[in-house]
């Protein structure tokens, strides 16, 4: 399989200490779970809520909480920007600043001490998803009757700009190991192994320091190349496994590394996914960051926060990282739990279009084997999408990114998959 | 609330792009202009051959070529497009590569070419083979090989009798046009010192100093601005190794097959401009194939198809035709390419029948070249014998570059020599030089020593029919005296 090396623009954000953006006056909590827009909301205008208390319910087989990350009082629902550029419901509170917490639910000694079942319903209930940027359900990955050979945690981190999973890394070693350790201890798995890729060397030295003391855990170095943090990849990568539809199929769990630390605070403290690191960062951002925030924070006010944004028309602010994040037209947008980066990019207009040449470039790079131009040239012929397959697309970007020609090659690609053939 | 710029991602693009793709591919063909204009120009010049004008012809019929093509596109672009704004237009230009149908023509015609006929040739390469089919990057053929086909088979005899493939050098030192109609005179097993000799030895052909279309001798710079696309991702690199590695394979099985060393593969990848076809024709994006798996294919049908062509058919250099015939096919190669994608086994099973098609193919053709004398016997009828009281009157025909030469040979039985030849039909294209030679008048002076008598060039087989035929009338009389 292949991939590319791309020009990763991290060193902009990747030495600076992570901030915290924790006291904004109002949060919009976005009623969304994975691929569910229209959760249900469960308080109403003037309901005081703690921190941590449970505002909302995914209407789906999942049935995953929302809580909301501050204490105060909820106003109201509006729509806002989530970071597919779609407008959601969201529930607005109030922040009072006191950060009230809910009754402390006994949690503990140590965090090996639980059950598997504990464990699924702890992560059930503190709302824990994919933080990679899926924001699948985790508990689901874990309540499963198939073994649980290994736990490989995904720190590849492989698209450009994006610092979080570093940041993290770099901060909260012990923390990540001690978390995976006992994932490893409850569901009885083989090991863990912790895919890091060549770029970032030094946190692997920073990992090798703590290593020793955890037998069962190994690091894995992967190239630097994307897409090699897309799950398939990466078990092939590090594993050489290939399976059909799910990882587990081969007794494999994957994580990603932001994942892991917040199993390890719900673990630890009990405490839900509420808060989460995010890089914003881009040429248009004076100086790029990496902030704490709070699950509902709007994209305004961490931009009012960090200060130093040019806006404008050839602007682009970008939900996520560059090759598969979405544009979102304006700051009226919110964080989610799978966003991890706000990008503020100049629009780069000095590429003509010009006639696809068919140098077959998009074709080298497609890591699920497609044949981009061919769908391009086959858009209205459904019997020719019969076999080249576009549903297979991951969403990737580098067949867009490659062409010399400057043709938005995935756009096809995807009203090919939408097209149902 | 401050408002963003909104498109789709991805937001970053490579710094790769069209423009510079065609950039790297001029660089790569300037040596190959420079040398042209260098051993077909300049050479003879400086050693005495021809005028200062003729020095300078292959530079100017590259620059013919490149602007008419520039041209013809964009007055189509004007007047049938209507792109009227002048901002427009340049930009559709700069956008469509339009010189380069031109140039590439200008180096794969002789440098004879009369330079009306390259005009013509470049407006028909641009207007039919590009714009038509909608500009670029939408053309099913590729325009300088249609181009040049429509020159070949239009004004084959005016390129030839205004000199052909020979520069004002090579006239004088070398007797055949080009080594593939050499050895198709030849009828393509002879010896090393027959087949490669006549043109200087296989370092000559490496370099590039023999006789051939303008750009396509030089294998060395062939090679070197294959690298050079290569090491700037320009190239779609599978199709040129494997083609010439086929090409390479079969011609020296042929070989092989009939006691001739490695010297004949060689031969073979190095003349007839396969360097040149393989490398910079074959692997016009536009139109080969997109998916690794179908320009394998692609590959392989072209060498196996250059090899068909030139030891079966009359067409000896192959390349032109071999290109411009698998165009037609890389919708259906694409298709193959495309789902061997998915399911390789597929893949592996379309590769070992094109493999077999292409072992059983070579045999025969090995086996049926290497039969030279029963092909030879069949080249030569005696249809008719008239003895008179002084003189014999034959009636022949003799198998030439296209179909047969019907002669009348008259013998004088009191001294026993060809006293007249009258041509009674021939369907050659060279004939006229045939003719402005006296080269009827010349076999007659020659008889007793047919051997050494030269062949006219541009004319070479035809001219070897003609010996051959009055050589058998002889043998045929004198066994009968």
């Amino acid at each position: 399989m292949v991939g590319i090396n791309l020009p990763s623009n991290k060193k902009m954000s990747i030495q600076s200490e992570i901030l915290e953006f924790i006291k904004p006056n109002y949060l919009y909590i976005p009623l969304v779970n994975y691929n569910n827009l229209d959760c249900d909301c469960l308080v109403k205008e003037g309901d005081l809520v703690y921190k941590g208390s449970v505002i909302g319910i995914s209407n789906d087989q999942f049935n995953m909480p929302i809580h909301s990350s501050v204490s105060g009082k909820v106003i109201g629902i509006e729509k806002h920007f989530y970071l597919d550029g779609n407008e959601v419901n969201c529930v607005i509170v109030e922040n009072d600043f006191k950060e009230k917490v809910i009754d402390k639910k006994v949690y503990k000694q140590k965090i090996t001490d639980y059950t598997k079942k504990e464990f699924v319903d702890l992560l059930k209930n503190c709302g824990i998803v994919g933080l990679g940027g899926s924001g699948f359900p985790t508990y689901i990955k874990y309540d499963t009757n198939l073994p649980i050979d290994i736990v490989l945690v995904n720190a590849v981190e492989c698209e450009p700009y994006i610092t979080t999973d570093y940041v993290l890394m770099r901060e909260k070693t012990e923390e990540i190991l001690d978390s995976l350790d006992a994932i490893i201890e409850i569901n009885d798995a083989s090991k863990g192994i912790i895919a890091i890729k060549s770029y970032n060397l030094d946190i692997v030295d920073e990992f090798k320091k703590y290593i020793g003391t955890y037998p069962k855990i190994e690091i894995a170095i992967v190239d630097d190349l994307y897409p090699n943090g897309w799950e398939k990849k990466l078990i092939k990568q590090v594993l050489n496994v290939d399976y059909d539809k799910i990882p587990i199929e081969k007794g494999i769990v994957v994580n990603n590394v932001s994942t892991i630390y917040a199993i390890y605070e719900a673990l630890k403290y009990n405490k839900p996914l509420i808060e989460k690191i995010i890089t914003v960062t881009g040429e248009k951002v004076m100086k790029p960051q990496n902030i704490v925030v709070k699950i509902g924070s709007s994209f305004k006010d961490i931009l009012d926060f960090i200060n130093g944004i040019e806006a404008g028309e050839d602007v682009k602010l970008i939900a996520g990282g560059p090759m598969m994040g979405v544009s979102i037209a304006s700051d009226k947008a919110v964080v989610s739990k799978n966003l991890n980066c706000i990008l503020i990019i100049e629009n780069d207009k000095n590429h003509p279009l010009i006639n696809c040449m068919r140098c077959g470039k998009c074709i080298e790079v497609c890591p699920v084997d497609l044949s981009p131009v061919l769908i391009k040239n086959a858009i209205n012929n459904k019997e020719a999408l019969k076999y080249l397959n576009p549903k297979k697309c991951i969403d990737c970007g580098l067949c867009s990114y490659i062409c010399p020609s400057k043709i938005a090659v995935r756009n096809y690609v995807r009203k090919a998959k939408l097209s149902g053939s | 609330m401050k408002m963003y710029y909104v498109d789709n991602g991805p937001h970053i693009k490579s710094s790769y792009n069209t423009s510079k793709m065609m950039v790297h591919l001029f660089i790569a063909l300037l040596p190959i202009i420079i040398f042209s204009s260098y051993k077909n120009g300049f050479l003879p010049y400086f050693n005495g051959y021809g005028t200062i004008f003729a020095a300078f012809r292959p530079i100017i019929l590259i620059i013919i070529g490149m602007l008419t093509s520039l041209s013809s596109e964009a007055l189509f672009y004007y007047f049938v497009l209507k792109k009227k704004d002048k901002q427009e237009l340049f930009s559709a230009l700069r956008y469509s590569f339009a010189i380069f149908p031109g140039l590439f023509l200008a180096l794969i015609i002789p440098v004879n070419t009369p330079f009306s006929i390259l005009i013509v040739g470049c407006v028909f390469a641009t207007i039919i083979g590009k714009m038509l089919f909608g500009g670029f990057g939408y053309n099913i053929f590729n325009p300088a090989l249609i181009g040049a086909l429509f020159i070949y088979s239009t004004y084959y005899s005016n390129i030839i009798s205004n000199g052909g493939y020979l520069n004002k050098m090579e006239i004088d030192t070398i007797a055949h046009a080009t080594p593939l109609t050499n050895l198709k005179s030849l009828n393509y097993i002879n010896s090393y010192s027959n087949i490669v000799s006549s043109f200087g030895d296989l370092w000559d052909f490496f370099l590039g100093f023999i006789p051939g279309t303008m750009g396509e001798t030089s294998v060395l710079l062939c090679l070197l601005g294959f690298m050079y696309l290569l090491i700037t991702k320009v190239i779609k690199w599978r199709i040129p190794t494997i083609y010439i590695i086929t090409v390479f394979v079969l011609t020296a099985f042929i070989g092989y097959y009939n006691n001739l060393g490695l010297w004949y593969p060689l031969f073979h990848i190095f003349s007839g401009g396969l360097m040149f076809g393989a490398i910079f024709m074959a692997t016009d994006p536009v139109t080969s194939p997109t998916t690794s798996f179908g320009q394998v294919i692609y590959a392989l049908c072209l060498g196996l198809l250059t090899v068909v062509f030139r030891f079966l058919t009359i067409y000896p250099e192959g390349v032109l035709t071999a290109i411009l015939t698998l165009n037609m096919f890389v919708f259906i190669i694409d298709k193959i390419g495309a789902t061997v994608r998915f399911n390789f086994k597929r893949g592996l099973i379309s590769i070992l029948v094109l493999l077999a098609a292409i072992s059983i193919i070579t045999l025969y053709i090995a086996n049926t070249i290497g039969r030279t004398d029963e092909v030879d016997d069949k080249k030569f009828n005696i249809i008719n014998i008239i003895y008179e009281d002084n003189k014999t009157i034959y009636t022949v025909t003799h198998k030439a570059y296209h179909g047969l030469i019907e002669a009348e040979v008259i013998i004088n039985n009191d001294i026993n020599e060809v006293i007249e030849i009258n041509i009674i039909e021939q369907k050659e294209d060279v004939w006229s030089q045939i003719e402005n030679n006296n080269y009827l008048t010349a076999i007659i002076d020659n008889q007793k020593k047919l051997d050494d008598l030269d062949t006219i060039s541009g004319a070479t087989f035809t001219s070897n029919s003609l010996k051959e035929l009055v050589r058998k009338v002889l043998a045929d009389y004198n066994k009968k005296r």
